[in-house]
């Protein structure tokens, strides 16, 4: 067996760790270009969603670089990847195409393909001590490179050099990928943080324009889709935080796991959206308004083209926006979208949060100004 | 003067219209139904609402458009589930709040309460609906007496479906034309196939081209949902699933009158991009195949365009009529 798995971010980082480990030869799927997405985009259903046709592109090139396993997980709806997997099975299988397909599915489609299929993917057995020691070891990883790239995003706009940053950042997440053990990460952790700690800073003479970013979770954090628009807005000097993450993700659809931060967001949407619309269409209303409470400047929305969730989710930010008087970019990603008229809306996004900050600032010193 | 309750013609309308209708009148109140999608009602919704949702909902929000103003209270349930662990489409899951926050409806106007089967079944379907009913009469017993009498007219109005009434014929009165010999499976959401301005006149079009039309809605539900489970994993939208169903059933039952099908489906329509993909291939994957058409439309399509589709679909089911040929590629999509 020659196990594959889709790209998400640095998901191939813990993933390339967890699978060796447990004894499970893999493929690691290979890095995400414009030749993927043609794939895709070529075999995938035309009106499907972007992330389909990116992780079929995905599946596609793992499998000609001798994959035969392909991991996958599924859903419950209403949102489509919880379909995904069903239409890149029988895509593949058109196609000629010798895969297995393991697709772990929630346990309300079946107890017993769900623990099938967990247990091919922890390779024999579920509950041992070592599947349990390095399931942990490869969720610290992820953590820590979400834990990067949060960094990433907040220092961009405030060192000296962002090639320095980048460096460190890129190397940190290369090391990674040769970690065998807990004290190996230790190390490239400690040292990754004291690099990060004597990184030097940039002086900054006004207050930092900060944006958050909401949306779809392949699109909001997959830097090579979205046209690292983290980076650009970095580049132009904003703090941008990300509300997305893989961890969150994971731990949302337990009950008792679920982070203050998610809980917090949910709450705050429920005069906006009442309810769970499939997806991350709550999330992101949620995350824009505490975004706005925070004191955010504006928010960016990314979401993959005809996203169900993420639609009714902009038709709602409208609203957000004019109650909170908070500027909201929606950018809709697919294979049609252009890097130039992208960075052009980005950029004058950035220029309106700009103007308005400096207005603000004027009308608060003339309000003293009288007022004294 | 009677309460006056507004329910837009859009989305699930079609489908539970009766019920809706009996359900309210049963308990007072005076129904007001937004008049037949026209020119300005699609207009108005293009304007006001999201621009990247779908057709059938920016109709849907034409509708609201045209009626909020006149009724004391708009009604939009919250559909999230009418069939055991399934869902409806995320835009229906979330169409009250859309209509709240797009045209600042008062949320005591707007009459949404959730019905959801998807986990309690049939405990969830009454419990929405007592929901629903306590807004204008207290008295749970007599909620559920006329939910009674509203569940009885849903099922005539079920029935009178499969017996070849669109969804239109039956709420305007106007007699269905049926041609027997030769007929054409229309696949589609309900709200696409029934209402006859946003497809153009699709029914009557290709009646004149000399086919009868099969929606899903005709078909026998026990034998759609016993040919869903040949799919591995049904989806989890209902109505999306009843098309697949319907399509599974014709090609595998092989009705020989049935010559074609033709699936509706509105461009930015997620549920149906994947399962469209679905039945196309499992067509494809038959040895003895059936023509089939995929036809997309959405507020840009033309009619010419259409029409000139329809007429080269059937030129080519005559085509194969007539030179018997089986192993023609299956479909050509639009």
């Amino acid at each position: 067996m020659k196990a594959t798995f889709p790209h998400l971010l640095h998901l191939d980082v813990a993933l390339g760790i967890l699978y060796p480990l447990l004894g499970i030869e893999i493929v690691p799927p290979p890095p995400l270009t414009q030749k993927t997405i043609e794939i895709g985009v070529k075999l995938a259903p035309q009106n499907a969603c972007f992330p389909l046709k990116v992780t079929l592109g995905n599946f596609i090139e793992s499998i000609e670089k001798g994959a035969d396993t392909l991991f996958m997980a599924g859903g419950v709806g209403p949102c489509r990847f919880g379909y995904y997997g069903q239409i890149q099975r029988l895509i593949l299988e058109d196609l000629g195409y010798k895969v297995q397909f393991v697709l772990i599915d929630h346990p309300r489609y079946g107890v017993k393909p769900f623990l099938e299929a967990l247990r091919t993917m922890a390779g024999g057995r579920i509950a041992s001590l070592r599947v349990a020691r390095v399931a942990a070891l490869a969720w610290k990883i992820l953590r820590f490179t979400e834990d990067l790239e949060t960094q990433r995003r907040a220092l961009r706009c405030q060192v000296e050099k962002k090639e320095l940053l980048d460096r460190v950042i890129d190397g940190a997440i290369e090391r990674l990928r040769r970690v065998e053990s807990v004290d190996d990460f230790q190390i490239v952790k400690r040292e990754t943080e004291e690099a990060l700690a004597c990184l030097p800073l940039r002086r900054v003479n006004s207050e930092l324009i900060k944006v958050g970013i909401v949306g779809e979770v392949y699109v909001a954090q997959e830097t090579q889709i979205n046209f690292n628009v983290e980076k650009i807005l970095g580049d132009l000097g904003v703090y941008v935080h990300n509300s997305v993450s893989t961890v969150e993700y994971v731990l949302h659809t337990l009950p008792l796991t679920r982070s203050r931060e998610k809980l917090e967001a949910w709450e705050m949407a429920r005069p906006y959206l009442r309810r769970f619309v499939g997806g991350e269409g709550i999330d992101s209303v949620g995350s824009t308004v505490r975004y706005a409470r925070k004191g955010f400047d504006g928010v960016v929305h990314l979401y993959p083209f005809t996203c169900m969730p993420e639609i009714v989710a902009k038709g709602i930010l409208n609203k957000v926006s004019k109650d909170y008087d908070l500027p909201i970019l929606h950018l809709a990603i697919d294979e049609h979208s252009g890097e130039a008229g992208l960075v052009t809306r980005v950029e004058a996004f950035v220029d309106v949060l700009e103007r308005r900050k400096k207005a603000r600032k004027i009308s608060e010193v003339g309000d003293t100004w009288i007022s004294s | 003067m009677a309460i006056r309750v507004g329910i837009p013609r859009g989305l699930l309308f079609y489908r539970f219209y009766v019920l809706w209708k009996t359900f309210l009148e049963e308990l007072g109140l005076e129904v007001v139904v937004s008049p037949p999608t026209n020119k300005l009602v699609v207009q108005r919704g293009l304007t006001y609402g999201v621009e990247e949702i779908c057709f059938p909902v920016k109709v849907f929000l034409g509708h609201v458009l045209a009626i909020k103003d006149r009724v004391d209270f708009l009604f939009v349930p919250r559909m999230v589930s009418f069939y055991r662990g399934e869902y409806n489409c995320p835009k229906i899951l979330g169409l009250p709040d859309l209509v709240r926050n797009l045209f600042g409806i008062q949320p005591e106007r707007l009459v949404d309460g959730e019905i959801n089967m998807r986990d309690a079944g049939i405990r969830g379907w009454r419990k929405g609906f007592l929901e629903l009913g306590k807004t204008w009469e207290r008295s749970e017993r007599k909620i559920l007496r006329a939910l009674e009498r509203a569940e009885k007219a849903h099922l005539f109005y079920r029935r009178e479906l499969k017996k070849g009434f669109l969804p239109e014929n039956f709420i305007d009165q106007k007699p269905p034309s049926l041609l027997e010999e030769k007929k054409v499976l229309l696949l589609g959401h309900t709200y696409l196939t029934g209402d006859s301005y946003i497809n153009m006149g699709i029914v009557q079009k290709i009646n004149a081209l000399g086919y009868g039309v099969i929606t899903q809605d005709m078909v026998d539900e026990g034998k759609v949902r016993k040919y869903l489970r040949l799919v591995q994993k049904p989806s989890f939208w209902t109505i999306s699933n009843e098309i697949v169903g319907a399509a599974l059933l014709y090609l595998k039952e092989k009705d020989p009158a049935v010559k074609g099908y033709i699936h509706l489906v509105s461009f930015e329509c997620g549920p149906d991009s994947l399962v469209g993909e679905l039945i196309e291939r499992w067509i494809k994957r038959e040895e003895k195949t059936i023509p089939y058409l995929r036809l997309e439309i959405d507020e840009h399509t033309g009619e010419a365009g259409l029409v000139t589709r329809l007429e080269a679909f059937v030129d080519m089911m005559e085509w194969r009529q007539n030179h018997h040929e089986s192993n023609l590629s299956a479909s050509f999509t639009s």
